[in-house]
Parts: structure tokens; sequence; C-alpha cells
């Protein structure tokens, strides 16, 4: 991943700024391009930032260990 | 007399009355009989032997009073009511176990023992434990801390955190055997299905339970990347929910390095921990909701954005081409008309200079014409060519500055078929027309198949 970008929160400020600059501005070919670059780029981190997240299920017990939960715990019975 | 004045069971000192006699047992009946004379601690003890006997357990309710903590945590204090007063104390280790602060002007139901402070002949009573009075202690407590901790600005609105936009690795704080646990996970199995939960169990209820609820807290906010913390559990009783109105709890909550949600019970249930909480949810249930509200926004806003980022940039380059195209238009009008000009004006000087020849001098100078002419039209050449080296300067010179350079990044312009207008509206031509398309390198002689009004253009080769 794009080591400029920081985390999701500032992906998408910065996302939404590009995109109203694009929106608004009369800006050179030039830069609508590199900000276009940049938007797709920042789109598509924060789509896979939806993906990396795990699914898992754990259980901090009293010692500060995370274990995995028992299998039953979110399913009806 | 002494009866009446000393009507308490007291032993009575017994003395025998053997050997007087009659007369003066009656003299003497005040001044003979025996004393019995009492220190003053003899008394003393002997008062509260009797009231320690007698006022062993009781209850007894009144207005507290002139209270005052000692620096031994023993408080001090004068029950009342409008009559009478009595001074009272409760142990620190009674007081302890008190879920509510003793302050004057509480009215109050004591349990308690009666028993006489010796130095001071003064009797008090020993409270073990206090209830106030028409409200629940309970509700005092609750009442209580809730005013503390507002005070202290816990509960303030600027305090409050949203919780992260996206919400990765959610932290459940509450009873692994209870339903809050299964309702939590469920909704988040099933609305955010790669989520990943972090379950700290900890006791909801009974002895014990604050402070595992606040040590659970604790634990989980050191969890690495743990970014919002759901506490709380299923409904109950307001004694089940109590833990949840611990000040342990309420500080455990506060302290939270990340967003908390409080869930406790049902909706119409409010504690502690609901006026701490960043976020308070209704319902354990709700709290998942809450976090998955966020995934689903985030998701919406992100597609969104995508959305506005294509369609806004394809509009620009639409627009951009636009505008080169009518440059170009107008860069060909331009330069065609320049050149016509220069056209019409050598025209007309060759027109001039065959009259000239024609009419004037036509025996005289016909030999000198010869020559002249020649050199004539060598120097109009020249400059006809040089001109026309200027146009091709300048026209690649704007060429280069932009317009027509549109066509190297593959734009093309349409001619008709004798090159005198560039086609931009479908409706100008007919099926089967000729066009002309100039491409960047070539150009490309078409006949029109098929159009389509001023929405699709089709041609064909």
């Amino acid at each position: 991943m794009d080591s400029t970008i920081k985390d999701f929160e500032g992906a998408i400020a910065e996302l939404e700024s590009i995109v109203k600059k694009l929106e608004e501005g009369d800006l050179p070919l030039e830069t609508s391009l590199q900000l276009y670059e940049r938007g797709v780029q920042l789109s598509r981190f924060c789509h896979a930032q939806l993906e990396q997240a795990e699914k898992r299920i754990e259980i901090l017990n009293e010692r500060g260990q995370l274990t995995p939960a028992p299998s039953n715990l979110g399913t009806d019975e | 007399m002494s009866n009446s004045l000393f009507d308490l069971p007291f032993e009575e000192p017994q003395e025998s009355d053997a050997g007087r006699d009659p007369g003066s047992a009656i003299r003497d009946s005040v001044a003979a009989e025996p004393r019995r004379v009492y220190s003053v601690s003899q008394l003393t003890e002997r008062i509260r032997e009797m009231l320690e006997e007698r006022f062993f357990e009781i209850w007894v309710e009144g207005e507290i009073s002139n209270c005052f903590v000692a620096k031994t945590g023993h408080v001090y204090f004068t029950l009342k009511d409008a009559g009478a007063q009595i001074k009272a104390v409760m142990f620190r280790s009674d007081v302890r176990y008190l879920r509510f602060k003793i302050n004057d002007g509480l009215s109050v139901v004591a349990r308690g023992r009666l028993t006489v402070y010796d130095p001071k002949g003064e009797y008090q009573i020993v409270c073990q434990h206090l209830e106030p009075e028409g409200l629940g202690a309970r509700q005092l407590a609750f009442d209580q801390l809730k005013e503390r901790l507002a005070k202290e600005g816990l509960f303030d609105a600027r305090r409050k955190r949203p919780l992260p936009a996206l919400p990765r690795k959610i932290g459940v704080v509450t009873s692994l055997d209870g339903a809050a646990v299964r309702d939590i996970v469920k909704v988040l199995r099933r609305r955010y299905a790669n989520a990943h939960i972090v379950i700290r169990p900890a006791r909801v209820q009974g002895d014990g339970a604050a402070l595992d609820i606040a040590r659970g807290m604790a634990a989980i906010g050191k969890v690495k990347g743990v970014d919002v913390v759901i506490v709380g559990r299923g409904g109950g009783s307001i004694e089940d929910l109590w833990a949840f109105n611990e000040e342990v709890v309420a500080r455990a909550i506060a302290g939270c390095p990340v967003p908390t949600i409080s869930a406790v019970g049902h909706e119409t249930d409010v504690t502690i921990a609901d006026f701490v909480a960043d976020l308070r949810a209704p319902t354990p249930s709700a709290a998942a909701e809450m976090v998955v509200a966020r995934k689903d926004d985030f998701c919406a806003r992100i597609d969104r954005l995508g959305q506005r980022l294509q369609a806004t940039f394809q509009m620009r380059v639409a627009m951009r081409g636009r505008r080169a195209d009518d440059l170009a238009h107008q860069l060909l009008r331009a330069l065609r008309g320049r050149i016509a000009r220069r056209e019409r004006a050598y025209q007309a000087l060759l027109l001039k200079l065959e009259r000239f020849d024609v009419r004037r001098r036509f025996d005289v100078i016909r030999a000198r014409l010869a020559a002249v002419d020649g050199r004539l039209r060598t120097g109009i050449d020249r400059r006809v060519h040089g001109a026309d080296a200027r146009f091709r300067a300048t026209a690649a010179r704007l060429d280069s500055l932009s317009p027509l350079a549109v066509l190297g990044r593959g734009y093309a312009v349409c001619w008709n078929a004798d090159r005198t207008a560039i086609i931009r509206d479908a409706s100008t031509v007919d099926s089967g027309d000729k066009v002309h398309v100039k491409l960047e390198r070539g150009e490309l002689d078409c006949t029109v198949t098929n159009h389509e009004g001023a929405e699709t253009r089709g041609f064909d080769h």
C-alpha cells in the first residue's frame, strides 16, 4: 500500500477534497489527471481496508492472552 | 418516690431488717435506709450495661444533622426529629457498605444498638446500617454518584468521541454466559461478516462484578488494534444491572483509550455507565448495529466518492476535448482566410500587370517586358513563398501550443468531403455522404453509413 496514505480517515478526507477540487476548480488538464490518479489510488486503499478486517472472534483471558472463541458463540442454539 | 425515680430493673441492695424495732424502723424510714453509694463510673457502667442489654438491636428513624467524618473514617452525627435528638456514630467498617454518602438533612432509618460513652456520660446509637427514608439507598447512591461525576465533567458532550470511520477490531466486555454476547456477535456476523471481535469475559452481576468489568475495560483498552469497545449486559432487575452504576466502572469507561458504547439492559434502563460512555446503545444488539452503521456509512461514502471522481473527471476530459476541437477549427479557418487573401492579391497584381502590358506599351516594351515579367514573377513567387513559410511557422507554433496537438492524443477532426467545413453535428450529413477524417498521422476518406442525431455519430471506412 502507498506509504503516503496514513489511515482511512485521512484517505477518505483527502479523497473528498480531491473530488471537490475536480468538481469545482478550473484546473489544467495535467493537474486534473494527477488528482484523478491520486483519487483512484485513495479509493482503492479504502476498499482494501474494508477487505482487510479479519473475520475472527477471540477471547481475552485473565492473563491478557488472546484465544479463539468457542465456535458456538454467535450461533443460535 | 424512690421507685418512681428508679423505674429501672436495678437489683436493689437487699439488707436484712431483722432486729430493728418497728418504731425505729418507722422513724428512720428514710434516714436509716442503708446507703448504696455508686461511683460515677460504676453508675455509668450500670447504665451502659442496662442500655446495651435492653436496646441491643433497634431501628430508629430521624434526620441526620451535625454530620462529621473523623480521620479514622468513622462518621459521627446526630439523629433528630421535632422533639428530640440522639447522638449517633457509624464505624468505618460499616460505612464502607453504604452505597450513599451520609449527609446532613438526610432522613434515614438506622439499625443499631445503644451504648454509653463513659468519659462523657453520653448515650448514643452505634449504627450498623442506614437506609435513606422514602428513597431507596440505591437510588440515592445513583443520584449522588451521578451528580459527582457530572460535576467532574465526565458526562460532558465535548468529551464524547465519535466512533472510528471504519471500526475494524471490536472489543466487547460482558459475560460469556449472557444473552448480550450472543446478540452482539450475531448482529456483527450477519451485517459485518469480516469483523474482528475480541471479547473480554466479565461477571456482570453480583459481588465483584463492578471490579471485574472495570478490569476488563482496562485490559481490552490495551489490546492492539481494538478501535471501539462495547460494554454491557442483557436485561435484568435493577439489582442485576447495579454494577454499571458503580463508580469504578464509570471511571474505567471514562479512561478507555478508544471510543466506548454502553449497552446495559433494555431501552428503559439507564445507568451511570450510559452517561460516561461515548455512545449509549439501548440494547447490546443496538450497540452492534451502531458499529455496523459506521461500516455501512464508510462503504457508502467511498462508493459515492468513487462515482463522483469518475463522473467529474470524464466531464472535464470531454470539455477539454470540445475546446481543443473549437481551437483547431478556428485556426484552420484563420489560415485559410489568410491564404485566400494572398491568393486574391496575387491574382489582382497579375491582372494589372497583364493590362499594363497589353494596353499601354504593347509595341514599345514587349521585349523589355519579357525580362521584367520574368523578374516580377520570381519576386512575387518569393514573396508568396515567404508568406507561406511564415504561415507554416505560425501554424507549427500554434500547433505546439496545444489545439492541434489534440490530434496527438487521439482526437480526430471530421471534415465534409470537399474539406470546406468541420462536421460537428451528425444531422448535417446524410447516409452515403463522404466525409474526410483527419488523424494525427494521415487522413481517412469515410462514408457515412448511419447517423443518430446529435447523440451518436456513426461512420465507416
